[in-house]
């Protein structure tokens, strides 16, 4: 299933919230959410800061915008349908392209509608960024294919490992009381297949965690929802 | 959530469930959100409505100024209402001139408490065929959770509820009275999802549903507006069966509002 | 500026609402208020209620506006009908523009754009009740609202006016003040490195009187950027 487990919360009492433009003292390299300014690393972003392995991260904790990186597994939904290729909503600052070689059916040209439609989604990967931000991604690796059941849900990307929990404990409990099958997007689009009632309370505990993922007491809030 | 793209998988989930009586967000298909409302909040309106319907919010602020009556009666104020869709409260509000859905929004809401015949026109009346008092009910959407139609007529009657004649001001008296209402209309918006009927859409079950329905009755369960929008279709028996609905769950809105005026 | 002196504005000290010379009024900040926003925030300052929303990074729309290695940042800044006494006609108008433009460009100078190329960034402010000195709250609204939005910045940008009135530097002009008042300057600053963003001058003073105002109007946001931080901390908890 690829990246099921989350172990960021460890550090979790000596985190400190930095704002853009915090200094950050460190003799780290400097990684992602920081800026460098007279040879000093500042955050860039509000959230908490990572001092490991070598580099300086701040971990952005608000925002909706999803930055793709190659082998994350998302659900993207078709926006438009061109001769050769869709363009899929992604999430992230614009519209990412399903090239009909890497979709793994046999597309006549012109006839994409035919296979993946507007509104419909898929669970595919990242299997590209390049160098000026543009991306692409892939239905032909691993368990990639076309849903056609279920719903999907829209979360903000840095709430994703929430969802997931510890070593995958917050989803497990999810999946395991709700009895449905969910699939994780690293962009944070869910999608939760099941019995209808199931569905709407897997959604609404899913839901739960991207309002107050920042509040203390979330997961027993989620074991009482689930409970019910 | 407020991304642009809709999946039809949404659409299937969210009409299996209406087909039990049930909604992805728990409620039941007759059943409103939660609404609060708050009044008074701006210094510089004449009257002022805060109503949050769900997630949606609305702002309503009332001015009242001087103005000269229409040619054909010449003893009633006038009023004008005015709808905001400001870009802050849904990324598809660009700024630009108004689409058809913000006049479409607009104008059912203005005859709701136009044609209602709400506010006491003859009450406004200055000096006969000279001067007049012209109500402008302008409603700011700062977030649009779905179902704008039923929180603005919300706010607008609540600002209204709470709104004074500004005559100090302009010397014409010298006293501030309360702005005449003759009725409260209180309208209740469905939606049409696969062959069932909901009621008080969210945005997300706005982004799937079909047609729209909405229907104002007054507080003597008599009706004073309807609207029907999208291009989809409802059948008669939904359209009466609707209106019955509206009267029984219109309840909620309407203590609301009675709760605010004290 | 109707820069007329026979008000009196400032006496012994003491101004008409009871504040010192260097006194701010009364400001009030929550982050994350709206929900469909992907970062928003709502400010009280004195008797001024500003909302501020941003979305993005987004597609950008439209098109001919998208810059290849780049995001563009859309501000845009409007005052509600019923914010002013004087019910404004809905609308844009060119004191709109204006400050939306000197806006968009303020932020330009923080915003980190080069990480989003071809995307927009929205930034929409709402004057829902206006008493003077409203774009330096909209300013401040909309900086709390980008980083709630979680958009890469190199700092927030507080936005204080301070001004002049019979003949005595203020800081933070309310209505009466900047309506028969001598003196109205907007400032905005990077708190980190001191530098100005934005800055206007109406009005008349001398050389000294405008290092005097530059001073005050600096320390006002000073004092606002440590508000501004508060407020999201509080929404976000200060440490886990």
């Amino acid at each position: 299933m690829g990246k099921e487990s989350s172990d960021k919360s460890d550090s979790v009492s000596s985190r400190k919230l930095v704002l853009p433009g915090d200094l950050l003292e460190t003799k780290s390299k400097p990684g992602h959410g920081i800026f460098r300014r007279d040879g000093r690393v500042h955050a860039s972003v509000l959230g908490y800061s990572s001092d490991q392995s070598g580099y300086m991260n701040v971990n952005a904790i608000t925002g909706r915008s999803y930055t793709p990186k190659v082998g994350d597994k998302i659900v993207a939904i078709c926006v438009e349908t061109a001769p050769s290729v869709w363009r899929m909503d992604i999430g992230a600052s614009f519209n990412s392209t399903l090239h009909h070689s890497e979709s793994g059916w046999k597309v006549p040209f012109g006839d994409t509608a035919r296979f993946l439609a507007i509104g419909d989604a898929i669970w595919a990967e990242v299997f590209m960024v390049d160098a000026a931000g543009s991306h692409q991604i892939s239905l032909k690796k691993d368990d990639c294919r076309k849903l056609y059941s279920g719903t999907i849900v829209k979360i903000g990307p840095t709430n994703v490992p929430r969802v997931i929990g510890k070593q995958g404990s917050m989803i497990t409990a999810i999946r395991e009381k709700t009895q449905t099958r969910i699939l994780i997007g690293q962009n944070g689009h869910i999608w939760i297949d099941g019995k209808g009632n199931d569905i709407a309370t897997a959604q609404k505990a899913i839901e739960m965690i991207d309002n107050e993922a920042n509040s203390k007491g979330l997961t027993k809030k989620i074991e009482k929802l689930l409970e019910k | 959530m407020s991304n642009d793209s809709v999946s039809n998988l949404m659409r299937g989930h969210m009409e299996s469930l209406a087909k039990e009586g049930k909604r992805a967000d728990g409620r039941g298909i007759n059943e409103f959100r939660k609404v609060t409302i708050e009044t008074g909040m701006l210094n510089t309106a004449e009257g002022s409505a805060m109503v949050h319907l769900g997630n949606t919010k609305v702002l309503c602020g009332i001015k009242m100024l001087i103005g000269t009556p229409y040619g054909d009666s010449p003893g009633s104020g006038t009023m004008m209402t005015s709808t905001e869709l400001a870009p802050l409260a849904d990324q598809s509000f660009d700024p630009g001139p108004p689409r058809e859905q913000s006049i479409e929004l607009s104008r059912v809401v203005d005859r709701g408490i136009r044609e209602s015949r709400m506010i006491d026109f003859e009450g406004l009346c200055i000096e006969h065929g000279e001067k007049v008092w012209t109500v402008f009910i302008d409603l700011h959407i700062l977030d649009n959770g779905g179902n704008l139609f039923d929180c603005c007529t919300l706010a607008a009657a609540a600002a209204l509820s709470n709104a004074k004649i500004p005559n100090v001001q302009h010397g014409i008296t010298d006293k501030d009275v309360d702005l005449p209402i003759a009725c409260w209309p209180i309208s209740c918006t469905f939606g049409k999802l696969g062959d069932s009927i909901i009621l008080d859409p969210t945005s997300d079950e706005e982004g799937v549903m079909s047609a729209r329905f909405t229907v104002a009755h007054d507080e003597n369960g008599n009706l004073r507006a309807a609207q029907k929008g999208m291009n989809g279709a409802f059948t008669d028996t939904e359209i009466r069966e609707a209106v019955k609905t509206a009267r029984a769950s219109d309840n909620v809105l309407r203590e609301a509002l009675k709760g605010i005026q004290g | 500026m109707a820069g007329q002196t026979d008000m009196e504005l400032i006496k012994d000290g003491v101004r008409l609402d009871g504040r010192k010379a260097d006194e701010l009024r009364e400001v009030k900040i929550v982050a994350g208020v709206l929900d469909n926003a992907n970062g928003s925030c709502y400010l009280e300052w004195g008797n001024n209620k500003v909302y501020a929303g941003v979305f993005g990074p987004m597609e950008c729309h439209p098109r001919h506006k998208q810059k290849a290695d780049r995001a563009i940042v859309q501000a845009r800044y409007t005052m509600a009908p019923f914010s002013v006494n004087d019910r404004k006609r809905p609308g844009y108008d060119r004191r709109s523009s204006e400050i939306s433009y000197i806006v968009s460009q303020a932020f330009e100078k923080v915003v980190m754009v080069e990480e989003f190329p071809k995307a927009s960034i929205r930034v929409d402010m709402q004057v829902v009740e206006a008493h003077a000195g409203t774009r330096c709250a909209a300013l401040t609204a909309a900086s709390v609202a980008l980083a709630d939005a979680g958009i890469p910045m190199r700092d927030m940008i507080p936005s204080c006016a301070s001004g002049k009135v019979n003949d005595v530097v203020v800081l933070d002009l309310n209505k009466e003040e900047d309506n028969y008042g001598q003196a109205d300057l907007p400032l905005a600053i990077i708190p980190s490195t001191g530098e100005v963003v934005l800055l206007q001058l109406d009005g008349h003073l001398t050389p000294d009187e405008f290092e005097q105002a530059l001073d005050l109007a600096t320390s006002g946001c000073m004092d606002l950027y440590k508000k501004m931080r508060l407020a999201l901390e509080n929404r976000y908890g200060g440490s886990a």
